[in-house]
Parts: C-alpha cells; sequence; structure tokens
C-alpha cells in the first residue's frame, strides 16, 4: 500500500511542478548552469574564464532556486497535509484484543491527580492498579479490549468527563495517539480529535498504540522513510518518462 | 508419470524396430534390455520417494533421566511415554564421557565423540595462556583498528566461531537432499552453514557475549554492589517516586577501552499501590509488583546514527515500595532482528518471531544464576522458566504441522535446568531440602515432565508407517549433594605448589601457584591436566613413561577418595584420555576426566581453578541436581515407535542412525552405528517391524 501510495504521489508531484512551474526558464537556467560548469572544466588555465563562470553558477543557481521555489510551494502544502492524515493510518496500528494498552491521563496541576477516574465501556477492563506520577502530572491505566470496536474511553474529573476514541481493530484504521487541550499546531499534526475543553482538570489524554514498522527490501521501515525514498524515486522516473524539468 | 510414457514408447519402438531385423534370440534379449532401460526411471523414481516421503522426527529432551521417567509412567503422570514403551521401544542411553550438555549434544551431532569434534567441558584453556573460554564457540571483535580520539574504528567485521569440529548430521542431510529443521540443538552456535532451517540452541550468548547476564536495580542499602555470578548488582535511587538507571548492553567496540554501551531508563512507581510504569526509549509500560513484562526491544546506539545494535529483554517488578526492586534478564539476541547470526537461512529466526511470538534466544534461557543469588526466588524462577517452555512449546505448535518430510529436530531444555535448581525439593536426604517449599513446589519436576509427555501426545498421532519417532535425552540426573573440591585436594596432596610467600586465595583461580613445581590441574567440571613440559608454558612433567605413571598414580589416589561423612566414594570414575578418545583432538582435552559418584560433584570454585578451604563441602545452593559425574550412573533415555536392536545404545549411534534411515551410509569416522540394525555397516532402507 505504501508502494503505490508513493508511486501515485510520486507521480502527482511532478505533474504538479509540471504545471506550476516556468519549464522554458527553468530549462534554460539548467542549461546556463551546464554552460558555466563545462566552462569551468575546459578553461582552467584561464583564471579570469573560470572565476567569472564561478559568479554566473552562483548566480544561475539562485535563479535556478528562485524558479523551483513557486511550485515547490504548491507541492509542499498539500503534501504535507497528505502526510499527515496518512500518518493518522499508517503511522500505527490499532490496539488488539487481548493486548494491553496504556491509558495516559495528564492533569493541569498534580493535585488532581487523585480526583482523576478511568471510565471504560463494559468490552474494556484494566489489569493493574493505576499509577501515580506526581512529577509528570500523570495517571496511567492499563487496559485490555475484549472484542474489536471504536470506544469512547473516559476521564471523570471535578464532575467532567473528557472522553478518548480508541480504535481496537486487526484492520486499517484512522488513528489519533492523543486528545489535547489547546495547542492548536500540535493538534493539526498529531491529534485527530476535537480539543479538550479549555480550562479544565485534564490537558491531555494518551493512548500508546503500537508503532507501525514495514518490511520491504529486506529492511525494517518507518512508513514515512518508505514513502520518502519510493516517492522520491518515481518523481525521478515520471520526470524522465514525461519529459519535465525540475 | 506422465513426462516418461514416451520415453517408454519410444524404447519399445526402437526395440521392436531392431528386432525386427534380428533373430527370435536377439529379439528376447532386446526386449529385456528395453524393459530393464524403461524401468530405470521407475526405480530410480521410487527410490527418490522412498527418501522423500520417510520421515523421521526426533525430540531431544535434555536430561530427562530413566528413573524418572520410569517412576512417573508408573505413577500414570505420563501416559503417553508409557504407551510410546509398551509399543515402541525403551532403553537408556549411553552418555558421554563427561556427560555434559555441550560434549553429549556434540557427540550426538558427529557421531563422534570428544577426541573427534573437540568439545571436551563447557570451558576449555588455552594451555599456552591458561586462559579460559567457552567451549563452543567464540565471538571475536575485528582484528585490526584505528583509533581516532575516543573513538576506535574497525578495519573489517568481528566474528563469530563455532568451534565444535566435524560435519553435523543435518549437513549430511543436506548433501543427500534430505529435508531438515534442527531446531535449538546445543553446540550450534554460530550455526553451522546447511541448507536445511536451524535455530541455534545451547551456547548462544546474550547481547553482552556471555551465557546470560542479568541485572538487579534495587536502592536496598544492604544489597552488595557490583557483579555476581550470572549478572549484577545495581544501586538506584528512588527520587519523586521515579528512579533513573541504564540497561547495560554490549561492550562498544568502537569506543577507546570498551565500554558497556547503555540505554536509559526510567521507572515511576505510585506512591501508594504496588504497581509501577517503566519506560524505555519510546516504550512504556505498566508492571504491578510480582509481574513480568513482554519481550521489550532495546536498541543500544555504539555509533550515533549509525552502529546500533538491537536487542531484547524482560522486565520483573520484584518490589515497588517500601524497597525497590526490579530484576532485567539478560539482553537476548532478539530474534526477528538478530545482531548475530543465530538460524539457516538468516530469515528463520525473524519468521518464527512472527509465527509464534519473540523467544528466548540465548542458548541457556532459564535464569538459573538469578535464583541462585536469591535475586529470583523459586516461584519467580519458576514462572520465568515456565515461560521458556511456554515458547518452545509454542513455536513446536506452529512447526510441527509444517513438517512433510526428512528430518525434524526439536529440542526442550527445561527438564535439565530445572532438574538442576529442583531437585532439592524432591529429595529429603538434599542438604538443601526445606519441607516447607517441598510441600508448595515439590511436585514441579513431574509437572514438567507431564508437559514433555503432552509435546509427545501431539506427536504419536501424527505417526504413520513411513515416520519413524526417536525421542531421547542427553544424560539422566543424579543429586548433587556434596562438592569435591579437586584443586584443593591436588593442593593438599602435593600435586599443586604454591610460592613460598603467596596465599592461597579460594576466589582467584590458580592465584600463587608455582607453576614450575605443579605437576597437574584441575579446570572445568571433571577435568583433570597434567601440566606437561612443551604444551602448559610452565610445564614441568616430561610426556611419555613420567606423565603416564602421574596419570596412573592420580587415578588410583583419586579413585580411593572416600566422604569421611558417608564413608562413600567420592569418585568412582576416572578415564584416562587416550583410553576413552578417538580423533584428532583426543590431545586437546583434560588428560583425565573425573567421573563423581552420584551425589557428588566438582564444587563451582575449583571448576574456574579456585581454592576453597576444604575438599568436601555440603552443596546449600538451589543448583541441587547434576549430571557431571561418572557418565555410567547417568544414562539418557532413548525411546522409538521402532523396534531398537542395539543392546547399549549410545548417543554416538544417534547421527548413523539417523542417516541410516535415510539409506545413506555413516561417514568413516563415525564411531556408532543404527540403532535399529545389527549389521555393523548398516544403512537401513526398509524398515523393521515394531516391538512387540
Amino acid at each position: 500500500m505504501v508502494v503505490l501510495l508513493s508511486v501515485i504521489i510520486g507521480l502527482l508531484m511532478v505533474v504538479i511542478f509540471r504545471y506550476t512551474s516556468d519549464q522554458t526558464a527553468i530549462r534554460l537556467a539548467k542549461d546556463h548552469l551546464k554552460a558555466h560548469l563545462l566552462a569551468v572544466r575546459l578553461f582552467q588555465d584561464q583564471l579570469p574564464v573560470v572565476l567569472n563562470s564561478y559568479a554566473r553558477i552562483i548566480a544561475g543557481t539562485g535563479k535556478y532556486l528562485r524558479l523551483a521555489f513557486k511550485p515547490l510551494l504548491f507541492i509542499i502544502l498539500p503534501l504535507t497535509l497528505v502526510i499527515v492524515e496518512l500518518d493518522r493510518y499508517l503511522g500505527a496500528t490499532p490496539l488488539q484484543t487481548g493486548q494491553a494498552f496504556l491509558v495516559t491521563a495528564h492533569a493541569a496541576d498534580a493535585d488532581s491527580l487523585n480526583n482523576l477516574s478511568l471510565q471504560l465501556p463494559p468490552q474494556m477492563s484494566t489489569t493493574a492498579p493505576p499509577v501515580h506520577i506526581p512529577a509528570d502530572n500523570e495517571v496511567v491505566w492499563r487496559v485490555v479490549a475484549a472484542t474489536d470496536g471504536n470506544y469512547d474511553i473516559g476521564i471523570a474529573a471535578a464532575g467532567q468527563t473528557f472522553s478518548k476514541r480508541t480504535v481496537v481493530s486487526s484492520r486499517l484504521a484512522r488513528l489519533s495517539p492523543v486528545r489535547l487541550r489547546g495547542q492548536f499546531w500540535k493538534r493539526i499534526f498529531i491529534s485527530a480529535e476535537p480539543a479538550l475543553s479549555d480550562p479544565g482538570p485534564v490537558t491531555s489524554i494518551a493512548l500508546n498504540y503500537p508503532s507501525r514498522n514495514i518490511y520491504f527490501a529486506w529492511m525494517e521501515w518507518n512508513w514515512i522513510w518508505l514513502f520518502f525514498v519510493l516517492s522520491l524515486a518515481a518523481g525521478f522516473l515520471f520526470k524522465t518518462i514525461l519529459g519535465i524539468e525540475i | 508419470m506422465r513426462t516418461d510414457a514416451p520415453t517408454i514408447q519410444a524404447l519399445v519402438t526402437i526395440a521392436n524396430s531392431h528386432a525386427e531385423r534380428s533373430g527370435p534370440l536377439k529379439k528376447s534379449a532386446v526386449l529385456l534390455a528395453t524393459l530393464l532401460l524403461a524401468s530405470i526411471p521407475f526405480l530410480t523414481s521410487c527410490h527418490r520417494q522412498n527418501q522423500t516421503a520417510h520421515k523421521l522426527i526426533i525430540l531431544g529432551i535434555d536430561g530427562m533421566d530413566p528413573q524418572l521417567l520410569r517412576q512417573f509412567m508408573q505413577q500414570g503422570k505420563m501416559p503417553n511415554f508409557a504407551k510410546l514403551a509398551r509399543e515402541g521401544s525403551f532403553r537408556e542411553l549411553t552418555t558421554s564421557i563427561p556427560p555434559q550438555s555441550p560434549v553429549a549434544w556434540s557427540n550426538l551431532i558427529t557421531g563422534m565423540n570428544a577426541g573427534g569434534h573437540g568439545i571436551f567441558d563447557f570451558i576449555h584453556r588455552d594451555p599456552k595462556t591458561l586462559q579460559l573460554y567457552f567451549s563452543t564457540s567464540r565471538v571475536e571483535p575485528p582484528k585490526h583498528t584505528i583509533h581516532l580520539g575516543n573513538w576506535v574504528v574497525p578495519l573489517g567485521s568481528g566474528s563469530a566461531e563455532q568451534l565444535r569440529q566435524g560435519k553435523a548430521f543435518w549437513q549430511i542431510l543436506d548433501e543427500h537432499g534430505i529435508p531438515n529443521t534442527v531446531f535449538r540443538i546445543p553446540a550450534n552456535f554460530p550455526p553451522v552453514p546447511a541448507k536445511g532451517k536451524t535455530l541455534s540452541g545451547m551456547g548462544t550468548p546474550d547481547l553482552r557475549g556471555t551465557y546470560g547476564t542479568f541485572s538487579f536495580y534495587t536502592d536496598d542499602p544492604t544489597a552488595v554492589a557490583g557483579p555476581v555470578e550470572g549478572g549484577q548488582t545495581i544501586p538506584v535511587q528512588v527520587e519523586n517516586w521515579k528512579v533513573k538507571a541504564n540497561l547495560i548492553g554490549p561492550d562498544n567496540t568502537f569506543r577507546k577501552g570498551s565500554p558497556a554501551a547503555t540505554e536509559p531508563f526510567e521507572v515511576a512507581t505510585d506512591p501508594l499501590q504496588p504497581v509501577a510504569r517503566i519506560s524505555v526509549q519510546n516504550q512504556q509500560f505498566v508492571l504491578r509488583e510480582g509481574e513480568w513484562s513482554d519481550w521489550i526491544p532495546v536498541e543500544f546506539q555504539l555509533i550515533p546514527f549509525f552502529g546500533n545494535v538491537k536487542g531484547m529483554c524482560r522486565f520483573y517488578l520484584k518490589q515497588a515500595h517500601p524497597r525497590f526492586q526490579l530484576y532485567v534478564s539478560p539482553i537476548n539476541i532478539d530474534p526477528a532482528r538478530p545482531a548475530l547470526p543465530i538460524s539457516t537461512p538468516s530469515s528463520y529466526s525473524r519468521m518464527l518471531s512472527e509465527e509464534a511470538g519473540e523467544f528466548y534466544t540465548q542458548g541457556i534461557a532459564e535464569d538459573t544464576k538469578a535464583l541462585s543469588a536469591s535475586v529470583l526466588d523459586d516461584n519467580q524462577y519458576l514462572q520465568q522458566a515456565r515461560t521458556v517452555l511456554a515458547e518452545h512449546r509454542r513455536i513446536f505448535d506452529a512447526e510441527l504441522p509444517k513438517f512433510k518430510q526428512g528430518v525434524f529436530f526439536f529440542y526442550f531444555s527445561s527438564l535439565d535446568l530445572n532438574s538442576h535448581m529442583m531437585w532439592r525439593l524432591l529429595d529429603t536426604k538434599h542438604p538443601g531440602y526445606d519441607p516447607a517449599l517441598a510441600a508448595k513446589n515439590g511436585s514441579v519436576i513431574a509437572d514438567f515432565y507431564q508437559q514433555i509427555d503432552e509435546v509427545l501426545g501431539e506427536v504419536l498421532p501424527r505417526l504413520d508407517t513411513q515416520t519413524t519417532l526417536l525421542v531421547l535425552s542427553d544424560h539422566g540426573f543424579a543429586p548433587y549433594y556434596r562438592s569435591f573440591n579437586l584443586n584443593t585436594w591436588l593442593l593438599q596432596n602435593g600435586y599443586i605448589k604454591i610460592k613460598g610467600n603467596a596465599n592461597v586465595d579460594s576466589n582467584e583461580p590458580f592465584a600463587g601457584v608455582d607453576w614450575s613445581q605443579t605437576r597437574a590441574y584441575g579446570l572445568g567440571l571433571n577435568g583433570l591436566y597434567v601440566n606437561f613440559r612443551g604444551r602448559e608454558p610452565e610445564g614441568m612433567v616430561q610426556p611419555g613413561a613420567e606423565d603416564d605413571a602421574l596419570i596412573r598414580e592420580l587415578k588410583t589416589k583419586l579413585l580411593s577418595v572416600k566422604d569421611p561423612q558417608s564413608g562413600l566414594p567420592v569418585i568412582t570414575r576416572a578415564d584416562i584420555a587416550n583410553e576413552a578418545y578417538q580423533g584428532p583432538y583426543s590431545q586437546s582435552g583434560p588428560d583425565l576426566i573425573i567421573g563423581y559418584n552420584r551425589g557428588y560433584r566438582a564444587g563451582w570454585k575449583t571448576i574456574l581453578g579456585a581454592f576453597p578451604p576444604d575438599i568436601l563441602e555440603d552443596n546449600t545452593n538451589p543448583w541441587s541436581g547434576d549430571h557431571c559425574m561418572d557418565y555410567t550412573q547417568v544414562p539418557g533415555v532413548l525411546l522409538s515407535n521402532q523396534k531398537i536392536v542395539a543392546g547399549a545404545p549410545s548417543l554416538t549411534d544417534i547421527a548413523p542412525t539417523i542417516l541410516a534411515e535415510f539409506g545413506i551410509l555413516k561417514s568413516k569416522d563415525m564411531l556408532g552405528r543404527s540403532v535399529f540394525s545389527s549389521d555393523s555397516s548398516a544403512a537401513r532402507i526398509d524398515k523393521p517391524n515394531k516391538e512387540n
């Protein structure tokens, strides 16, 4: 799946680059760069020519980067959002039935730790007493699920209940490892759930979904590294096939 | 068959056309020749089918004792073994000299004794330096390096070397195209090159290159910090209900002085409840007091971003408070990401871990040292030992159904190590016997035997006319009541001399020994070496008549040693190497192999060359059963669904038996012969009848 996504996104990237860039100007800038590089080699015994070529190489590189910047802007923003969304599916695996996982509630202050309590659906149960960690303002529960499903785990505190989406499944699923209070950018990139109510005694609720590793080419990969390598390779391949200047 | 038909038809056509041109006699002869030619493909295909359709299952049960087995069968605890013994064959299996597992399994693997395969003990010594090393394998760092500041840059890679000599039976099977799976057989690390699937067993080190080094973290001020046998105690401080400590990994040979690589971890204990959260690298888990973790993968960084070594360990929270006590298992080689070669093909260990979950890869998985050091108590040790067997059974259950042809060998370590540790609970005469503990765990050895019986119960329904089953052990078991300190005896009898002003140290190996005046010394569990001129660095005994006389004198004297407490002989057998061993390495091991009487064994310190004050002492260590004694007193077992013809089968008969099952002649250096055949040249193709 990662391979297919990488190839498709690699293709899309070069196509977007093609239609958002000035291909003629890029080709010209690259030709100039090649010419000056050749001049450095051919006239290496003529110092003024070499120095002049170096200066033009630096200027030409700047021009090439300027020409590439606009299409890259068109690529980077949607690509970032795509990667963030893909990571919610591919970055971790859902919890398995019978497999213990941790629910960690982070409190606003150490005093409220003893007031936090866990509310579980009937399909889940705790398998150890909660661990109160005053130094970190955290309480940790070890929980196990009996059946697959999408559940809401509740943390009750000061008359309020804060819920956290929990996925128990053997299939691919959209996962949110943490629910946060505030922290807009962190929520955009890490959490896939609405913010916890602010102010409130709970600042985050986290689950330790197991990270997903993919075996590819006799190696174990995190999906992002595999995606990076394959989409880049696919991009270079399609650029050559489609005659796109990058 | 379809592919053969046109060929036969063509041959017949050619024969007929040829015959038409010849007379009737010639015609018959040609027809006969044609039929013979035509039958070649059938004959060869039948032979091939015989080779590949035949199956051999071998269960290698380390330390299964014939006396205990008979007792448990009579008590009805082992119905499957009783059935196999009743309907097939059951013999005692003569073990190796000495009866130690690496030696015994090497006998089985190669069909030779220690003179042929070169494994004489768990421990060997370099005669030139008297440095000790593990007998079965050696892990070497790169030979050439460059030093850059605190960094050491290797010019080449290190190596893991298998020290057992001789061809393994599965390598011979490979040469004949017989598929095979050999699971955790001892003395096979790193695994020898093989086409079949093999996983290394006893002799496989942990990530630190030892036979297993546990870590014990505690804030108990009475605990002695530092190394203990098989582990180390690490003092920690609890601050704000948190403990910060380091996991100890392999030596970092990329750093000057090779300090151990470490990885930090943190434990947060609940202020009131006996429970803690442990954070290691990017993993977190919660343990209650008295609970074991799953396998936790850990990665030790040797060179930032480049050189990482992956391992795995298990945590046991012994106590959260008032005193913090945390046991961490030896860092095992992770079978999913092996840092050293542990299987053939190299992907096999990963495949096993995917199919049956992570498992102990260190050769001696049961942490007997932690029990001996009182870091784990009986119940905690037994939990760990049961996990080891459960892991093996999970793999067995995953692998057995896949076995369709050739040889399937599966090794179980549980009876051996648990008989070592728990004998004191079933033997009221043992110095370590405790009625309270016996009441609680007295049946534990029987329980492990019963689990092995359950394993056999899974195999028996799979047996058909094409399948031979062998169930065998490398040796039996006996109590270990008293320790005999051989080096102390040699010292007190004038065979070892101490330098004039030196003190005898009960812990330091051979401290203060005047080698120029020493005639013999003890090393290893059963070994006695003569201080030979030209072999040892300061050898003083001349080879030939002098050494021969010395060996015979030592033999006579040792056989006459009596235990003043019981009046029993301490040693009932002493084998001279020249007489006991055959093969090119017969001179490489001990010169005299000491066979202790049932109930006696070499003391722990004398094994490594130290001099405890007393020659004989009670064994109060939890390690209470043993087999490193007179080999005739601790035979193993051999059971089969076929008739065992051999009157006194031996471990060296097993490799020839395996080969003969597939019609392969044993190699000329193999000592034994097929246990199913009375013919000494025996390559058995036809199946004998079952014993009535």
